[in-house]
């Protein structure tokens, strides 16, 4: 049986598949079918050679739920929340996004005004329900929601995390009168305090429910009707993954869906290459996605934000993403100045090369017009170069210029673009990006990465094996993961943690329950728990890394320890002046199924029987003819810049000034020429 | 001496190292600090200044700290010399005369040095909840800067990192709410000593001169940026005005007169003509007022530009002497930040709106509706809760303006409802947007809010705003937007204007100072959006139908202000009696 993992991206559907038994690997990419993705899946599929009724275990990473939120392109949703805070949702934490800016303008909310109903109701901080939900003037509600159309209802009443009774009460009388729309409750999406979070992270599994059940219900079906008999897993945004029913209903948890398998191959590579600090980046159709992996693994971050004071409160992996890939257009703007991006050609009509009607040009066609791109990409189409040079002359002719500068032009201003969004993500940790290497992932990316690392200053470049089907590939690299909170709110210390080793070993239960259910053996469940602790007096907590023998032996030293230390090590400061409170406990459990991690045994391709060729390329403002060198016959001897190295999926460019080696797992190493 | 420039990508770094540092400071103070005010509400921000005491960095959740701390840096150097600090020495001071501008803003100081050298001083100001004074949170309203709490001149707080326990003791003992001061005084520190590590880091890693050329580069390229934008508008003198309400002793306004010279690349700020100082709590010193014009201007000059020093150099001003807006003891003084400078901004963005008007922005709410409240809990427990429920800001040639976001002057956030519940006996009825509180205009301004909540245990009460008898102003033909009003509501919902005009039309000052509610009163203020741009006739119908279905505006607003007639089931247009409304 084949393990296999499929990323559909915004312009790709990417395939990595691998035999157990045979230890056979193939890789498969198709454009993706933006209009109903499922039938790029089941392309990526058979263009790798496989039948659905050969797949074991599917993993699969998603960019829907990304798309949906973006484009606000879901059906209706409605909200009903407490009288006096219709209105959490759109005014935020009252704060802008740029201190200066005199015309910015803030994010649409997810769920317009006019869709968001109140109801005199109250629970106290303290859980006592003040005012019990009026079944009459909810009904009245009821039927406007169902006169307008809604196919989904976040629940969100103040205080609710701390006493669920009346959102329970509201969701019940919905659920019962409005049959076939789903609703949710703040309290079951995540029982933390502060509305604006809760309530933000509500309305997303609100308005992706019926995107992705639909989805899912689609995608299931096609599959099931072509034989697939296997495990369907769902790629999310903590960099695990889980079964597709648990994606249904946890849909917050796919925003990062799609880059998660990147950032999991990026995690191999560390162990791969000994490089230890890896920029990962990864160049799509649409878009360029960039992080850290420090140490064999992604930073996850708590207070991620779709857009700006739009938080979903889920552990993610800290990505951050621009409008800047291989279907980016070029544009000249009111100022006559060359811009390129952020909007895309994407799939349809695609590049002007792409013969399907697109006439603007894009990255893709910039590259081909200076050579870089081979005009046989993956030898199944031919890309057309006259459509090409058309294109950017459209650019070239009012600017002026030849229409192979204006296509360097194109691509130096997309990668600064690109080097300028890792900057961000270094600068905001501390980083300096001499310390690192850029690995690099996508389609296009290995046509700009050396680009973006002489931007950076970044020494080395490599380019993973399979980087151009990289996230389909890290995919099958990843364990099964589940994360479980549970607000707790008390005073740390010896009476405390009867209560809390009882509440802790119940949400444990629960995510080990979870990975089991999806198929996890129990011995392989690794469990990770944080207590959420803070001085007495402070408002936000620090995650405590706990370890399980000392609050099993309740050993309060050495929990308190690990509060100071974590506290010191965040803050710089502890203090034995003040008291401690526990506010939160959560536990992540982990469980490695499918491919091992770490080893890539993967077999060397077989040596191409093509004889290496040249053509000429246009760098730094002069034609010279470089070599075209096979991937297989590359992994055999340096390279020397000018160069290009190409196989099916990916396209190496490396620059005059560049050297390329492939180490034993045939990643591609970049290097500047001493 | 010709010093090479430094090369393109160590600039880079640096430029993102300063915003960096500042920005670890502020995550910091965020994350660690005991008061809601700085946790919650974030109204504090941090800086780093190079060894000439000039500004390097600065996260500023609240703008009008900007140059204000820039004043604190230099108190410091006057008492102490640079030759009288060493490692781990902290400064702290508050005194609005001496380095401050409110006393509840709280100045720390520290210098950082690279083995012997001097690299910068870390600077750390928070808003403090209470510092004592003759109102909870320093809300006094007196005639005299003795009445809003504890002044401290510039002090070692700190002496090689050991704390001075005899200074903390006497904070301590002045205070409303001591509970917070050890634990917000840890956060501080915190901040201050993230920046010492990271300065002293990054002068090991790239080289103490290059560290310390790279700032003065920094402020060169900022500078540069900002001419370039001076140079974009006309030369020429605009003139512009605004008030505040009251001074809370007298009923009179008082105003703000302000007359801007654009010549080349520089620009000159006189506020010759305005009101000389006055008796009560809004008088602004020399700091807060340059900090306020800063702020105000730069919004049109470089909103992008790394925020130092560079900022300041093509801008001067001129102050008369005696002058509200430039205070000299004892005058009080506890309004200046949220009332004052307010004004001192809307003042000028009316001025840059007749310099260029194709590009102004109409004025905000110009109030930050600061209020602070004792709040009695179980056992007579008293406690102080305050929050900033903010207004709206004025439409832009592009688009409406925002809704409830804290005026220009700060970016301070709002305290959640489920936080305050926890934390204080009060319940918090709503926070919600105003409907019809928008200037009308083409883009409209953003809307106000109504922010409520309950007294459990009775208390008492201070705020200080304005705009309650006019609303925002409008530019370019737009209307303004509705006064603020505050109330006071009784368990038997008996409702009386304690603030702003009454249903007789009778007015009262917002500024209270310890106004008494009962257990179970509810305090509700209304806040007002900012004004419009451009006529609201031209407005178009679709979108002011939008407004009517989402609730931002009511249809008898919609056919009042922008001559739109809806069909009776209020769910469109009537084209017709709109046609006819707006041809009148």
């Amino acid at each position: 049986m084949w393990t296999v993992g499929i990323d559909v991206g915004g312009t790709f559907t990417d395939l990595y598949a691998r035999n157990s038994a045979t230890d056979e690997a193939r890789t498969g990419k198709v454009l993706t079918t933006p209009r109903d993705r499922v039938l790029g899946v089941i392309g990526a599929i058979t263009d790798a050679g496989l039948q659905p009724g050969e797949i074991g275990l599917l993993v699969h990473g998603t960019t829907t739920a990304t798309n949906a939120l973006i484009e606000r392109s879901f059906p209706t949703a409605a909200m009903i929340t407490t009288e006096g805070f219709r209105d959490v949702l759109e005014i935020g934490r009252m704060h802008r996004e740029h201190l200066y800016r005199p015309y910015q303008t803030k994010p649409e909310p997810l769920i317009r005004r006019r869709h968001r109903h109140v109801l005199n109701e109250r629970t106290t901080a303290q859980g006592l329900v003040e005012t019990p939900v009026d079944l009459a003037e909810l009904d009245r509600i009821i039927d406007r929601i169902a006169e307008d159309g809604v196919k989904s209802v976040a629940v969100c009443l103040i205080n609710s995390y701390v006493n669920p009774s009346n959102e329970q009460a509201v969701a019940a009388r919905v659920a019962e009168r409005l049959p076939g729309v789903a609703v949710v409750t703040s309290a079951a999406v995540k029982p933390i305090f502060r509305e604006h979070t809760r309530f933000s992270t509500t309305a997303v599994r609100a308005v992706l429910l019926p995107v992705m059940a639909s989805y899912f219900e689609r995608l299931q079906a096609v599959l099931a009707s072509q034989n697939f008999a296997g495990k369907l897993m769902i790629l999310k945004s903590n960099g695990g993954m889980m079964s597709v029913d648990q994606a249904r209903t946890r849909v917050e948890e796919l925003v990062e869906s799609g880059p998660a398998g990147g950032i999991g191959y990026a995690a191999q590579i560390t162990g791969m290459t000994g490089y230890r600090n890896i920029i990962h980046t990864d160049v799509g159709g649409t878009s360029f996605d960039t992080s850290i992996v420090e140490d064999g693994r992604g930073l996850i971050t708590r207070e991620y934000e779709i857009e700006f004071d739009v938080p979903v409160a889920v552990p993610m992996l800290d990505i951050r993403s621009i409008g800047a890939g291989g279907g980016s257009l070029g544009w000249i703007d009111a100022g006559g100045s060359l811009r390129v991006g952020p909007m895309s050609a994407g799939s349809e009509p695609g590049p002007a090369c792409y013969g399907r009607g697109g006439t603007r040009p894009t990255i893709t066609d910039a590259n081909l017009v200076l050579g870089r791109l081979s005009p046989d990409l993956s030898g199944k189409f031919t890309l057309d170069h006259e459509a090409a040079r058309k294109a950017v002359a459209t650019l070239a002719e009012p600017l002026g210029i030849s229409v192979e500068a204006c296509a360097e032009g194109m691509i130096r201003i997309a990668t600064e673009a690109m080097a300028q969004a890792v900057k961000i993500v270094l600068a905001s940790r501390g980083r300096d990006p001499r310390d690192f290497a850029l690995a690099s992932f996508g389609g296009a990316g290995p046509m700009h990465a050396c680009a973006v690392a002489a931007a950076l200053q970044t020494p080395a470049v490599i380019v993973p094996r399979y980087s151009g089907v990289a996230s389909a590939y890290g995919a099958t690299r990843l364990p099964l993961k589940h994360d479980e909170e549970v607000f707790h709110f008390a005073a740390f210390g010896p009476d405390a943690l009867p209560q809390v080793q009882a509440r802790l070993a119940a949400i444990e239960g629960q995510a080990v329950a979870t990975l089991v259910a999806q198929g996890a053996a129990l011995a392989d469940v690794l469990v990770t728990r944080v207590m959420r602790m803070r001085y007495a007096g402070q408002t936000f907590e620090v995650d405590v890394g706990q370890d399980a023998k000392a609050i099993a032996a309740g050993d309060t030293a050495a929990l308190s320890e690990a509060f100071h230390a974590t506290h010191a090590r965040e803050f710089g400061v502890r203090s034995d002046d003040f008291a401690i409170e526990i506010v939160a406990l959560a536990v992540t459990a982990e469980a490695r199924t499918g491919e091992p991690s770490g080893a890539d045994s993967d077999p060397p391709p077989p040596l191409s029987s093509a004889p290496p060729g040249s053509r000429p390329v246009f760098f730094n403002g002069t034609w010279t003819d470089a070599p075209v060198i096979a991937t297989s016959a590359a992994t055999r001897a340096e390279v020397t810049g000018p160069a290009m190295i190409e196989d099916p999926h990916t396209c190496i460019v490396v620059p005059p000034g560049w050297r390329a080696r492939f180490d034993s797992h045939l990643n591609c190493i970049l290097e500047v020429q001493a | 001496m010709t010093a090479t420039p430094i090369d393109p990508v160590t600039f880079e770094v640096l430029r993102n190292t300063f915003e960096y540092v500042c920005a670890r400071m502020t995550l910091i103070l965020k994350k660690s600090s005991f008061s809601p005010i700085l946790s919650e509400n974030l109204d504090f921000s941090n800086a780093i200044y190079d060894p000439d005491l000039r500004l390097i960095g600065q996260t500023a959740n609240c703008p009008v700290h900007l140059a204000a701390m820039h004043f604190s840096v230099q108190a410091v150097a006057r008492k102490f010399g640079k030759d009288g600090l060493k490692p781990g020495d902290v400064v702290v001071l508050n005194d609005p005369y001496d380095g401050g501008t409110h006393i509840n803003d709280v100045t720390l100081t520290m210098p950082v040095y690279d083995g012997d050298h001097l690299i910068g001083f870390a600077v750390s100001r928070g808003h403090w909840m209470d510092l004592g004074g003759g109102g909870p949170g320093g809300q006094g309203f007196g005639t005299h800067v003795a009445g809003e709490g504890l002044r401290l001149p510039p002090l070692k707080l700190y002496e090689g990192y050991r704390l001075n326990p005899d200074l903390l003791e006497i904070m301590l003992r002045n205070s409303r709410t001591p509970h917070y001061i050890k634990g917000d005084l840890q956060a501080h520190m915190g901040a201050l000593l993230a920046a010492e590590e990271e300065l002293q880091a990054t002068a090991r890693k790239y080289g103490r001169d290059t560290l310390l050329r790279g700032m003065g580069e920094m402020i060169q390229y900022t500078e540069r940026i900002v001419r370039a934008a001076i140079a974009n508008i006309p030369d020429g003198e605009y003139h512009a005005a605004d008030y505040a309400d009251s001074d809370g002793i007298s009923d009179a306004k008082v105003w703000v007169r302000v007359k801007l010279t654009v010549k080349g690349t520089d620009i000159h700020v006189d506020f010759t003509g305005s009101d000389g100082q006055v008796a009560g709590a809004i008088n602004s010193p020399y700091a807060n007022t340059t900090a306020a014009v800063y702020t105000a201007l730069q919004f049109f000059l470089a909103p992008d530009a790394p925020p130092n020093a560079g900022m300041f150099a093509p801008i001067t001003l001129t102050l008369p002497d005696d002058c509200w807006l430039n205070a000299k003891w004892p005058a009080p003084v506890v309004g200046c930040t949220t009332v004052t400078s307010g004004k001192v901004q809307s003042a000028i963005w009316q001025a840059v709106a007749q310099a260029i008007p194709g590009l102004a922005i109409a004025p905000t709410c110009a109030d930050a509706n600061w209020f602070v409240a004792a709040v009695r809990g179980p056992g007579g427990r008293i406690d102080v809760f305050s929050d900033i429920p903010a207004g709206g800001w004025g439409g832009t040639p592009y688009n409406d303006g925002l809704s409830v976001t804290l005026d220009p002057l700060g970016n301070c956030t709002n305290m959640p409802a489920e936080a305050a519940e926890l934390l204080y006996p009060v319940h918090v009825q709503a926070f919600d947007l105003r409907a019809d509180s928008g200037g009308p205009g083409q883009n409209r301004g953003g809307l106000g809010a109504r922010f409520r909540f309950r007294f459990l245990g009775g208390g008492e009460l201070s705020i200080e705003t304005s705009r309650t008898i006019d609303g925002s102003p409008g530019v370019n033909g737009g209307g303004s937007s509705p006064v603020q009003v505050l109330v006071q509501e009784r368990p038997d919902g008996g409702r009386e204007v304690i603030g702003g005009v009454r249903a007789d039309g009778s007015w009262k000052s917002p500024l209270l100072s310890s106004h008494r509610f009962a257990p179970g009163d509810a305090f509700e203020f209304l806040s007002t959006g900012g004004g419009g741009w451009g006529p609201a006739r031209d407005r178009d119908p679709a979108r002011v139908l939008d407004d009517v279905l989402d609730g931002y505006i009511t249809a008898g607003h919609a056919r009042a202000a922008y001559g739109v007639a809806l069909t009776p089931d209020g769910r469109s247009i009537d084209a017709a009696a709109t046609a006819a409304l707006r041809n009148l």
